[in-house]
């Protein structure tokens, strides 16, 4: 077994509460390390397309990629080798499984004590398939595997169902767990633990669906370093250096910082993407809102960062960040930061996305506002319209009931052409980065393998930079947006939190001396490129098993027929954004 | 001057002109603005400046010496790697002898820009 790893994933049927070790292979975890290029390696394997179907003579057929839904469809926890070091910012999962809402690979990632713990249970990742008779508690108890009636946790929070649960298993177990929105299978429901989610893509749904409330993990079997002295060297240096310049941002202000910032250079989505400035950005500034709420600081486990940056609201805290910031407050047209607190604590507590809940209501007010639905209270601007809007979604009632679906389905039901200026690609709705602005960005969102994402692809760094001409994308924007994607595949596979990125000025050599601690491998630079590649690659394979075509690869209509109103230079044709696809599939070799 | 993709782009020898006349503008100082976003104006402790410059580099090396407190995120006449500069919303620029005209405004901010 390598260094840093258990060499085995735990499979578990929720349908019977039964369990199994299957090994993972030296070869498999250093060609995909852990995180998110793991999962991706057991999610092909799990559906019966890698090498382990046929060692495991498993009789279900080749290539079928199961309904993200069924019972069939595995769900994958995926940890990492650096995970429980002491390396900053390690302390980080993946949940990896297909998209209900894109139904194309999906994988996001959350933080803190889970990691640590559900490595301790005595594996490199969780994979969950089968459906629990009743709504259920998984508890993994080192590695011991038992399913608990949870009935009673039926509609609680996120946040409450931890509290319950600790409490009634024990102050040690660590908990991941879904709200009301994953219960009822809101495509876009989230997986929360410790106060943050894997959020986008709906692993909530996936959870609920297999009739799972919460995974509770906690465990004694720890791995061993390669090079301890080397592995705390390399980590006292990393810690010091990320409390430099690189992430004052993260500390100082927050990602709300941002705000301003794409409005002041017209790129902040407003109104559903029918604006890139807000007149009312001011009041929704972190500086504005914290002169009205105190504001306090915390960080996940094991991170010297500190990025998360609290308000409070009523006896409560609110995480504020600015894709919440801008989903629900400028492309919902709304200016009232209170509003916005209240309506991101409540998409927290249901368990819901925020930036594909804001995408979905801002969606539907344009259509209220073209008369294409009959909703009259669903106007911009109004706060209470968009909390009166999570609600109906967290419950599936009335409107929320199609909304929760996701706006590229929600257009397809109302049809008319709305699917032109439903704010998505592949289904997933697109965050807080306008791409008429953004254009080597507007291409990592179009060819994102879980759709418009701004995780899986950080092009926007090279648009607010002098490499590009951010408003005139042009063949060279290409290999700028693969180097993007690459170093995130491989940031969300060692894992590292990518608000370090700046702070790795050598990222692939640094990268490789930190798996080189941990591992023992002999790991090079070039080595981890051609992993980070392989990884992207395994992401396709999955999308092209459950039905990719080249067409998915796009941006919607809007973005291709309209400059933007405020900057008339920010326009992409569509023409050439296939051009730019049509070199990034090139250069990808595919 | 040709087109490429519904778009005008300069000829090599209009670009030369232009570049040369800038340099030769950027001789004398300029009045300019600054104005800072997100680190560089938690930093400065205001929202925008005044300031005189004929070049990106006369103009960090200016902001240096008035705001103190960006002392870390200037080095010489450079931006330390985690801040960009932006010249009136268009083009952002990094090179210190990068000529500054009357009226222009270089926006100062915080590089990793997204979340």
């Amino acid at each position: 077994m390598p260094f840093g790893y258990h060499g085995r994933y735990l499979l578990i049927d929720a349908s019977t509460g039964e369990s199994d070790h299957i090994p993972l292979s030296e070869t498999v975890l250093r060609q995909y390390i852990g995180g998110s290029g793991l999962g991706a390696r057991i999610l092909l394997d799990e559906n019966g397309v890698g090498s382990h179907f046929d060692s495991r003579n498993d009789s279900r057929p080749h290539y079928r990629i199961a309904d993200p839904l069924s019972p069939a469809a595995p769900l994958v926890f995926a940890f990492s080798p650096l995970v429980g070091s002491p390396l900053t910012t390690s302390a980080k999962f993946a949940v990896v499984s297909r998209s209900p809402l894109t139904e194309r690979f999906n994988d996001s990632l959350a933080s803190s004590g889970f990691a640590i713990s559900g490595k301790r249970v005595g594996c490199d990742a969780i994979v969950i398939v089968g459906r629990a008779p009743m709504l259920s508690v998984l508890v993994i108890d080192d590695g011991n595997v038992r399913l608990q009636a949870a009935d009673d946790l039926r509609g609680d929070t996120c946040q409450v169902t931890e509290e319950k649960l600790r409490a009634r298993l024990g102050s040690d177990y660590r908990i991941a767990s879904i709200g009301p929105a994953g219960e009822r299978q809101v495509r876009y429901a989230t997986i929360s633990h410790d106060g943050r989610h894997a959020g986008r893509g709906g692993s909530g749904a996936v959870l609920g669906s297999k009739n799972v409330k919460a995974i509770a993990v906690r465990g004694t079997k720890r791995v061993e370093w390669a090079h301890p002295r080397e592995l705390t060297e390399l980590s006292r240096d990393l810690s010091k250096r990320s409390f430099g310049p690189a992430t004052a941002k993260y500390r100082e202000l927050g990602t709300a910082t941002n705000l301003l910032t794409f409005n002041r250079f017209g790129t902040l989505p407003t109104r559903n993407f029918q604006s890139g400035t807000f007149d009312e950005a001011a009041s929704l500034s972190p500086e504005q809102l914290s002169e009205a709420h105190a504001r306090t600081r915390a960080s996940c486990v094991a991170c010297t960062i500190g990025c998360e940056h609290i308000y409070s609201l009523g006896d409560r805290g609110v995480r504020l960040e600015y894709e919440s910031l801008f989903a629900l407050g400028s492309l919902c047209g709304v200016g009232n930061g209170d509003a916005v607190l209240r309506a991101s604590r409540r998409c927290d507590e249901l368990g819901l996305d925020t930036i594909s809940t804001g995408g979905t209501i801002a969606f539907a007010m344009e259509c209220v506002e073209r008369g294409l639905l009959d909703e009259p209270w669903l106007t911009f601007g109004s706060g209470d319209a968009v909390m009166q809007a999570i609600e109906v979604i967290g419950r599936r009632e009335g409107v929320g009931q199609l909304l929760a679906e996701g706006s590229r389905r929600a257009a397809d039901e109302i049809g008319r052409g709305s699917i032109a200026f439903a704010p998505q690609v592949k289904g997933l709705e697109i965050p807080g980065y306008e791409p008429r602005g953004l254009q080597t960005m507007a291409l990592g969102f179009a060819v994102g393998a879980r759709g418009a994402d701004h995780n899986r692809s950080g092009a926007y760094d090279v648009d607010f930079s002098d490499k590009v001409d951010r408003r005139h994308a042009t063949l060279d924007s290409v290999r700028h947006a693969i180097e993007s994607e690459d170093r995130a595949a491989l940031m969300d596979s060692l894992i590292l939190c990518k608000f370090l990125r700046r702070v790795l000025e050598d990222f692939h050599g640094e990268s490789a001396s930190m798996l080189r601690a941990v591992t023992g491998w002999d790991v090079t630079p070039d080595e981890l490129c051609e992993t980070a590649r392989r990884i992207v690659a395994a992401k396709r394979q999955f999308n092209l098993l459950a039905g990719w075509t080249p067409d998915e690869d796009t941006l919607p209509e809007r973005f291709l027929s309209t400059p933007l109103p405020n900057d008339p230079e920010a326009a992409l044709s569509r023409e050439r954004l296939q051009e730019l696809v049509a070199e990034y599939h090139r250069q990808r070799g595919w | 001057m040709k087109s490429e993709g519904g778009r005008t782009h300069l000829n090599g020898l209009t670009a030369h002109v232009i570049i040369r006349l800038r340099l030769v503008l950027a001789l004398r100082a300029k009045h300019m603005y600054v104005e800072f976003l997100g680190i560089p104006r938690e930093r400065a402790g205001l929202a925008e400046l005044q300031v005189e410059a004929g070049t990106l580099g006369q103009l960090l090396g200016a902001l240096a010496e008035r705001c103190p407190a960006l002392g870390e995120l200037i080095t010489d006449d450079r931006l330390h790697p985690s801040i960009a500069a932006n010249l009136n919303g268009d083009a952002f620029v990094s090179d210190p002898a990068t000529p500054l005209a009357d009226d222009d405004r270089l926006l100062i901010l915080s590089a990793d820009a997204g979340g």
